[in-house]
């Protein structure tokens, strides 16, 4: 199967040209023939979007761009990031699989990063599930960035049947390491590299890169196989358009190899979560 | 402390670069003072923009810093750039004529203001944005004239301390006399930033790097063998000079006020 990672630098607040940009990556990878493509975390408005979030929100059942971007969802699946209008005055963080001539699932962001440079529950409604759809590679599901360094989202994505995990990213770059890139990139590779060789799927991360307001997004966009191997790697803060090819078997040759999946108990994790929260105090 | 200086250099060029594109802007403008900070920025708008983008101002008061004119002029004839000198005293004279004084530190802050207005005033001439020069350790000890050397569009430097900088100088290979100079923000002569704090950039930027970036306590940081007095310093600087790095407040009174619940980003639609 084809893949591509779209480590785009979306344009703040200008969903025109956003949209535009989202136009020439999914022609360029219908022409190397490419299955599923990837943008980054609010691909169609750009991150630091501040009071701009109800102004540049879109309805996915009624917005005319969304609806063209459906209409080329027929040939290549693609995920998009964008503002979704959940509700008459909801604002969410969306991420939206389109395939097959329609959106086919949409993920909005649970974990709202909210401390030091981070301000997104001031300005976005938080999503309420992790679940896993179909499509036409497998079972996936999807995560928004700071969703996917809470492990028990991919956990919650794992035993409900995950085979490809998409992680969706505008993750500023923090720290200066003694290797080329920011010190932070280590943490998404770590969480990378232990959800794909643990939970037996696929982890497919896609970072923007470009500035908005002084803050640098970090790229590194990558793709693990379901045993923790790295398939490939896009570079640090360049703008890059990673294609690649992926081998769905894999995930039937690692999980014969070690049942990780099979011999998972979900029930014993659910009754002990039930007494933890139980106990809960002030 | 240790930064990677090639990906410090690779970063900071292209946020030249951007910035400046984002508000068509092809042209980049700064105050070249001869010492490290204004050198190493220079060094990164000549890689960002190219040598014909680049218009540099240099501006002394009176014939006091002619070694510095000297050295500043140096690094514009070897970067090939259009170089101006423009003597401030003048204006700065004109004033003191009606206003006298012999405190030092307003001379100082006039001078910064003065040429900080020239700046503006050559910005807009050139259709240049203006690049700032102020490194962290200043911003954060408040060592730095409010609207003078502090004003700017960007500010390329100011995420980096003075001895990252230094380590980004020797990477980039500024001419050595630069970066054995003492560093100074000239408000007199004979003046250095390490004799009137009291404390050297190494030990400064170490204190510095525990209490902000490591986020340790002051009470840690003395732990750790750091001089109270030293620490105390530091952290008096830093409280001290909050109202730098802010916008003036707006007393609320409407529904919506700007900086309180009107937020929209400085790279809107960019």
């Amino acid at each position: 199967m084809k893949i591509a990672l779209a480590q785009i630098s979306p344009k703040l607040g200008d969903i025109e040209q956003n949209f535009r940009m989202h136009i020439d990556y999914i022609q360029k990878a219908k022409k190397k023939n490419v299955e599923l493509l990837i943008f980054p975390e609010l691909s169609l408005t750009g991150y630091t979007l501040k009071d701009m979030v109800e102004e540049i929100a879109l309805d996915p059942h009624t917005d005319p761009l969304l609806k063209k971007l459906k209409g080329l969802s027929h040939e290549i699946s693609f995920v998009v990031g964008f503002v979704e209008e959940k509700e008459k005055g909801l604002f969410v963080n969306s991420a939206a699989f389109f395939s097959q001539g329609k959106i086919t699932h949409i993920h909005r962001k649970i974990y709202l990063p909210t401390y030091g440079m981070f301000e997104e529950l001031k300005f976005f409604g938080q999503g309420k599930n992790f679940h896993t759809f179909p499509t036409p590679f497998g079972k996936a599901g999807m995560l928004i960035c700071y969703d996917f360094l809470h492990i028990s989202s991919s956990y919650l994505l794992f035993v409900g049947g995950s085979e490809l995990i998409i992680a969706i990213s505008a993750a500023p770059g923090r720290g200066f390491s003694d290797d080329e890139g920011y010190a932070s990139a280590r943490m998404w590779e770590l969480m990378g590299e232990a959800v794909s060789r643990f939970f037996q799927s696929f982890v497919i991360y896609c970072n923007r890169v470009g500035f908005e307001d002084g803050k640098s997004f970090a790229g590194g966009s990558f793709i693990y196989n379901p045993g923790g191997q790295l398939v490939a790697k896009s570079p640090y803060v360049d703008e890059d358009f990673l294609v690649k090819n992926i081998d769905l078997e894999e995930i039937r040759r690692f999980r014969k190899h070690r049942p990780y999946r099979r011999d998972e108990k979900p029930e014993i994790t659910l009754e002990a979560f039930k007494r933890i929260v139980a106990k809960y105090e002030d | 402390m240790k930064i990677n200086p090639a990906f410090a250099e690779k970063l900071l060029t292209r946020f030249i670069k951007e910035e400046l594109s984002k508000f068509d802007f092809k042209k980049g403008i700064l105050g070249l003072s001869g010492g490290l900070d204004s050198t190493v920025c220079v060094y990164l708008a000549v890689k960002a923009l190219g040598p014909k983008n680049v218009v540099v101002l240099i501006m002394p008061y009176k014939d006091t810093y002619s070694k510095d004119v000297q050295d500043a002029t140096d690094i514009a004839n070897r970067l090939k750039l259009k170089s101006r000198v423009i003597d401030i005293s003048p204006m700065v004279d004109a004033f003191y004529i009606n206003h006298p004084t012999d405190n030092r530190i307003l001379k100082g802050n006039k001078m910064a203001r003065e040429r900080m207005s020239v700046l503006y005033d050559f910005s807009k001439r050139e259709k240049a944005l203006i690049l700032g020069t102020s490194n962290k350790t200043e911003l954060l000890l408040g060592y730095s004239t409010i609207h003078g050397d502090m004003a700017c569009a960007i500010n390329p430097l100011g995420d980096l301390y003075k001895t990252q900088i230094r380590q980004l100088a020797r990477h980039l290979k500024i001419p050595e006399k630069i970066l054995k100079k003492k560093p100074t923000a000239g408000l007199w002569v004979g003046q250095t930033d390490e004799g009137e704090l009291g404390l050297s950039y190494a030990k400064i930027d170490k204190i510095l790097y525990q209490l902000v970036d490591l986020r340790k306590s002051k009470k840690e940081v003395i732990s750790e063998g750091f001089p109270k007095q030293d620490v105390e310093k530091i952290i008096g600087l830093i409280r001290g000079s909050e109202f730098k790095r802010h916008l003036p407040p707006i007393p609320k009174i409407s529904a919506r006020t700007v900086g309180h619940d009107f937020l929209y980003p400085y790279d809107q639609e960019k």
